[in-house]
C-alpha cells in the first residue's frame, strides 16, 4: 500500500472529483462508484488537505436519516439537511459573494515533482540572476563551486531545455556551444508598476484563465483586496486546461478529435471537428466549443466541462470560411442549439402586460437581454417581444423570468408553446393558484 | 506551455518565500511558514525533505537554516504568462488600470509573443448588451479614483445620478470594487456615513443595507439589526447577540456607516477626500449579516436534468444540498434582499424542475407572481 501524497502528477482525474464535490455535495463513500473506495478516500483527504477551509463535512446518523453540517469555516453557517445515505457527505461550499480570488485555483498548485526539480528550480535560476550566459556544464560546475549541489550535467541541460521551453530561461547559440541566461527585465518592471498589480488583481478573479492571473499576482506577491466578481463560476477554472488546448488548435486552424463523457449518463463518446469559437453562458458560467462537424456537415456546441481528451490533428485549409459561415449562423442563434443544422427559423412572439414608466425596467430587460429580439409597443401598457433563432426551445429558461406579466405567447414550434403552457399549469398545481383565486 | 506545472505549485511558492527570507530560520519559524502558506499536510511533506537535506537549499547553522540563495531571488515570466498578459493588452477594460505609455511598453516587450487568447474566439450569448464604457475618460478617471481610495480606506465624494434620474452627492468610503460579467458592468460597493439617529431609526425598514459603526477597532463593528426583529423572515441569518445589541447604547457616539451599491457608469464624478477609515472594513462580515436566516429551501425533481442544471446554475450561491430519495432531492441556498429578485427569476427560470418550499417570505413572491400571471391569462392556449 503506497503513502499518501498530498501532491498529484495527473490533473483530469482529480479535476472530476472537484467537480464532483462542488457541484454534486451530496454524495457519500458509497454513491461515489466510479472508483474504489480508497481512490474516493485518498481523492477526499486530499481536497480537505487543498481546499480545507471550504470543505463542510455532514455526518449522516446511522439511525435517522439527519445529517448535522459540523464543520464549516470562515463563517460559513452550519445548516441541517436530510440524507437517504449513512457516512458522511463532503461538499465545498463556496459563497461567490465572499471571495476576493476562486479557491480551486490551488488544485492547479499541486503538481508533484522530484527533489532535483525543486533544487535545480532554486538554484538554476538564482545563478543566472546576475546576467550571466553559461553552458549546461557551466550551470552544472558553479552549482557545485557555489552552492555545494553536485548534478550530472545531463541532468542540468535537461532543466535548462525544459526552463527554455518554460518560456523561464533564454537560450542562445554562442559559436559551437549552446548557452541559457535569463532575463528579468519584465517582471522587474511589473513588479515597479502597482497599477499592474491592480489589473492583475480584477483579471485573476473577472476573466478566462483567472488562474494565470493569480500565478502572476502570487509572483508580485500581491492579493487582490479591492475586487469582486458578481456572476463569477468557480468551478469553470477546472476546464481551463481543455480550453488551452481548444485555442491552441484554433490558433492552428486545426481539427481536433474529442473525448468525452455525457454528465447525463455518463457514457462516454467521441467526435471530430473543426473548433471555431467557445461559447461562454454569464448565467452558469458554462462554456461550449462551437466546432464543425464535417460528417454531419453542421455545427454542433460540446460542453467543455463534459470533454475529456483533445487531440490535435490536421489543418484545415478551409477554416477562415467556416469562422465566416459561423458568423452569419450565429445571427439567428439564442444560445447553443443549431437545431440540427436545420436552416428553418422558428418565429417567438411575447406579448407583456408592462406598466411604463413605473415598470420600464422591464422593457429595458426586454432590449438589454432579447438579443436581436425587437421590442414594439402595442398599446397602452402592452409590449410585443419578436424573434426569429433556430432553436426557441433555448429561449423557454428566459420567457419563464417575465411570469407574472406574460398576456400571450406563441411560436411558430408549436411544442415550444405547449410546453410553456404545460410548465405554467404544473406550476398553477404546485402552488394551489388556481384554488386560492 | 503548461497550465498544470510545478512550477507554480504551492510548494515552489512556499519554498521561495522561505528562502528569501533575510535571516537564518529556526525549524519553527519553518513550520510556522508551511502551515500559514501550505497545504493541511505540506508539513508532512516538507519538513523531512528540508532534515535531510533531499532539498539542497539550506546551509545548516547549528539550528538555524540559512538560505543558499539570495533574498532578491525573482522567477521570470512564464511563456503562459506573458501569452496572459498579451491578451489581456487586447481587452478594452486595461485601460481602466494602465496609461497608453504602459500599454505601449509591454505591446514591445511581448511583440513576439501570441496570446493566449484573442477577444473573436469567445462569444458571450447572453451577457447584457449596455455594458459600462471603459474607453470614456471620465468613467476611467472616476474608476482610478475609487480604486486609490479603496486602497488607502480613504473617504470620496461621489456625485451620482440614481437609477431614477434622481441627482445624489454623498461622501462614501469605498469597499470594494465589483465587476458583473453578466452585466458587464462595474459597481461601487460603498459605506456611506449616516447619523446615529438615522442607522437606528431605519434598522429593520431596509433590509438591504448593512448598518454597523466604526467604533476602533473598524473589524469588530457591530451591525445595527434590532434582535427583536426575529421573524423568520426578516432577520439576517447571523443575528445580533444581547452584547452587541448593547453596543447600540453608545452608537450615537460613533460613525455609522451603511452599505450601498452603486453603478459606476452612473458616477458624474469622484473626488478623494483626506479623511481616513483607520482600518479597512471586514466586508464579508458585512455581507453575512445581510443574509436571511432562513435560507431559500428548493425541491428539485431530477428530469430534463434539472439537478445538474441547478447546481450548476446556482453554484455562486452557497449551498447545501441533499438527497431525500431517488429521483428528489433539496437544496438550500443563502441570500439576501439584494440578491433576491435576481434569486426569484433564476428559480422561474426552471419552472416546475424546482419546487420552492421555503422560506415563506420567497414562497410567496414566487406565488405573487403567478397569480398575477393567472389573472391575465390563466387558460391553457
Amino acid at each position: 500500500m503506497s503513502d499518501f501524497q498530498e501532491l498529484i502528477k495527473s490533473f483530469p482525474k482529480t479535476r472530476e472529483y472537484v467537480r464532483d464535490f462542488f457541484v454534486y455535495g451530496f454524495k457519500t463513500r458509497e454513491e461515489f462508484r466510479e472508483k474504489s473506495p480508497r481512490t474516493y478516500d485518498n481523492e477526499r483527504r486530499r481536497l480537505e488537505s487543498w481546499l480545507g477551509d471550504y470543505v463542510r463535512k455532514d455526518y449522516v446518523s446511522r439511525s435517522s436519516n439527519i445529517s448535522q453540517g459540523v464543520n464549516i469555516s470562515q463563517g460559513v453557517n452550519i445548516s441541517q439537511g436530510v440524507n437517504i445515505s449513512q457516512g458522511v457527505n463532503i461538499s465545498l461550499a463556496i459563497d461567490s459573494n465572499l471571495l476576493d480570488t476562486n479557491p480551486l485555483f490551488q488544485v492547479w498548485k499541486t503538481k508533484s515533482f522530484t527533489d532535483n526539480d525543486i533544487v535545480l528550480h532554486f538554484l538554476i535560476l538564482d545563478l543566472l540572476s546576475d546576467s550571466r550566459e553559461l553552458t549546461a556544464e557551466e550551470i552544472t560546475e558553479h552549482l557545485l563551486d557555489e552552492y555545494e549541489a553536485l548534478f550530472d550535467v545531463q541532468t542540468v541541460r535537461r532543466k535548462c531545455n525544459a526552463y527554455e521551453k518554460e518560456g523561464l530561461l533564454q537560450k542562445k547559440k554562442v559559436g559551437k556551444t549552446i548557452v541559457f541566461s535569463l532575463n528579468l527585465s519584465l517582471i522587474s518592471w511589473i513588479r515597479d508598476r502597482e497599477n499592474m498589480a491592480d489589473a492583475l488583481s480584477f483579471y485573476q478573479i473577472a476573466e478566462s484563465f483567472g488562474v494565470v492571473g493569480n500565478y502572476l499576482t502570487e509572483k508580485l506577491d500581491h492579493r487582490n483586496q479591492s475586487f469582486r466578481a458578481k456572476h463569477s463560476f468557480c468551478v469553470h477554472t477546472l476546464e481551463d486546461e481543455i480550453l488551452l488546448k481548444l485555442l491552441d488548435a484554433m490558433n492552428g486552424k486545426q481539427e481536433v478529435h474529442l473525448e468525452m463523457k455525457s454528465s447525463r449518463r455518463g457514457t462516454a463518446n467521441t467526435a471530430d471537428c473543426t473548433p471555431l469559437q467557445i461559447f461562454t453562458s454569464t448565467r452558469s458560467g458554462r462554456r461550449f466549443l462551437c466546432g464543425y462537424v464535417k460528417h454531419s456537415r453542421r455545427f454542433t456546441c460540446y460542453r467543455l466541462d463534459t470533454i475529456r481528451t483533445v487531440t490535435p490533428l490536421q489543418r484545415l485549409p478551409k477554416y477562415d470560411e467556416l469562422l465566416s459561415i459561423l458568423d452569419r449562423n450565429r445571427e439567428h442563434l439564442w444560445g447553443v442549439s443549431f437545431h440540427g443544422g436545420s436552416r428553418h427559423l422558428e418565429k417567438l412572439t411575447m406579448k407583456l402586460q408592462v406598466f411604463a414608466p413605473r415598470e420600464q425596467y422591464i422593457v429595458n430587460r426586454l432590449k438589454q437581454e432579447g438579443r436581436h429580439g425587437t421590442v414594439t409597443k402595442l398599446e397602452q401598457n402592452v409590449y410585443q417581444y419578436e424573434i426569429e433563432v433556430f432553436d426557441c426551445n433555448e429561449m423557454l429558461p428566459w420567457i419563464r423570468t417575465f411570469i407574472g406579466r406574460i398576456l400571450s405567447l406563441t411560436c411558430t414550434d408549436k411544442s415550444v408553446e405547449q410546453l410553456f403552457y404545460r410548465d405554467l399549469q404544473t406550476m398553477y398545481r404546485m402552488y394551489q393558484i388556481e384554488e386560492t383565486k | 506551455m503548461e497550465l498544470f506545472s510545478e512550477i507554480y505549485s504551492c510548494y515552489y511558492q512556499l519554498l521561495r518565500h522561505i528562502l528569501c527570507s533575510q535571516n537564518a530560520l529556526t525549524m519553527q519559524e519553518i513550520r510556522e511558514q508551511i502551515s500559514q502558506e501550505g497545504f493541511g499536510e505540506s508539513m508532512l511533506s516538507i519538513i523531512p525533505k528540508l532534515e535531510d537535506g533531499s532539498w539542497n537549499l539550506f546551509k545548516k547553522d547549528g539550528d538555524l537554516y540559512r538560505s543558499k540563495i539570495s533574498s532578491a531571488f525573482t522567477v521570470p515570466l512564464s511563456a503562459l504568462e506573458k501569452s496572459y498578459l498579451k491578451a489581456l493588452l487586447l481587452d478594452p477594460r486595461i485601460g481602466l488600470f494602465l496609461d497608453r505609455e504602459q500599454v505601449e511598453y509591454l505591446q514591445n516587450a511581448l511583440a513576439a509573443v501570441s496570446p493566449l487568447w484573442k477577444p473573436e474566439q469567445f462569444y458571450c450569448f447572453d451577457r447584457f448588451s449596455d455594458g459600462d464604457p471603459y474607453a470614456d475618460e471620465n468613467y476611467r478617471s472616476c474608476f482610478r479614483t475609487l480604486l486609490q481610495a479603496q486602497k488607502q480606506n480613504r473617504y470620496v465624494d461621489i456625485d451620482y445620478t440614481s437609477p431614477k434620474g434622481n441627482r445624489l452627492h454623498h461622501h462614501y468610503v469605498p469597499a470594494r470594487l465589483e465587476y458583473s460579467v453578466k452585466n458587464d458592468k462595474f459597481r461601487l460597493l460603498a459605506l456611506q456615513p449616516v447619523s446615529s439617529s438615522f442607522a437606528l431609526r431605519s434598522r429593520g425598514k431596509n433590509r438591504n443595507l448593512a448598518h454597523w459603526k466604526t467604533d476602533a477597532p473598524l473589524m469588530n463593528c457591530a451591525a445595527l439589526q434590532s434582535t427583536q426583529e426575529n421573524s423568520v423572515d426578516s432577520c439576517p441569518k447571523n443575528n445580533l447577540s444581547r452584547a452587541d445589541a448593547s453596543t447600540l447604547r453608545h452608537a450615537q457616539e460613533t460613525t455609522n456607516f451603511k452599505l450601498e451599491i452603486l453603478n459606476i457608469s452612473r458616477i458624474r464624478s469622484v473626488s478623494l477626500l483626506e479623511k481616513r477609515l483607520p482600518a479597512p472594513a471586514d466586508l464579508n462580515a458585512i455581507i453575512r449579516r445581510t443574509y436571511y436566516r432562513e435560507p431559500l429551501k428548493l425541491r428539485i425533481v431530477n428530469r430534463r436534468n434539472a439537478l445538474e442544471r441547478a447546481m450548476l446554475h446556482f453554484a455562486n450561491y452557497e449551498k447545501n444540498t441533499t438527497k431525500i430519495d431517488e429521483d428528489t432531492y433539496e437544496c438550500l441556498i443563502y441570500y439576501n434582499q439584494g440578491m433576491e429578485t435576481e434569486l426569484l427569476i433564476e428559480v422561474m427560470s426552471f419552472g416546475p424542475m424546482l419546487q420552492v418550499i421555503g422560506n415563506d417570505r420567497f414562497l410567496n413572491l414566487l406565488k405573487n407572481r403567478l397569480h398575477r400571471q393567472y389573472g391575465i391569462a390563466p387558460s391553457v392556449q
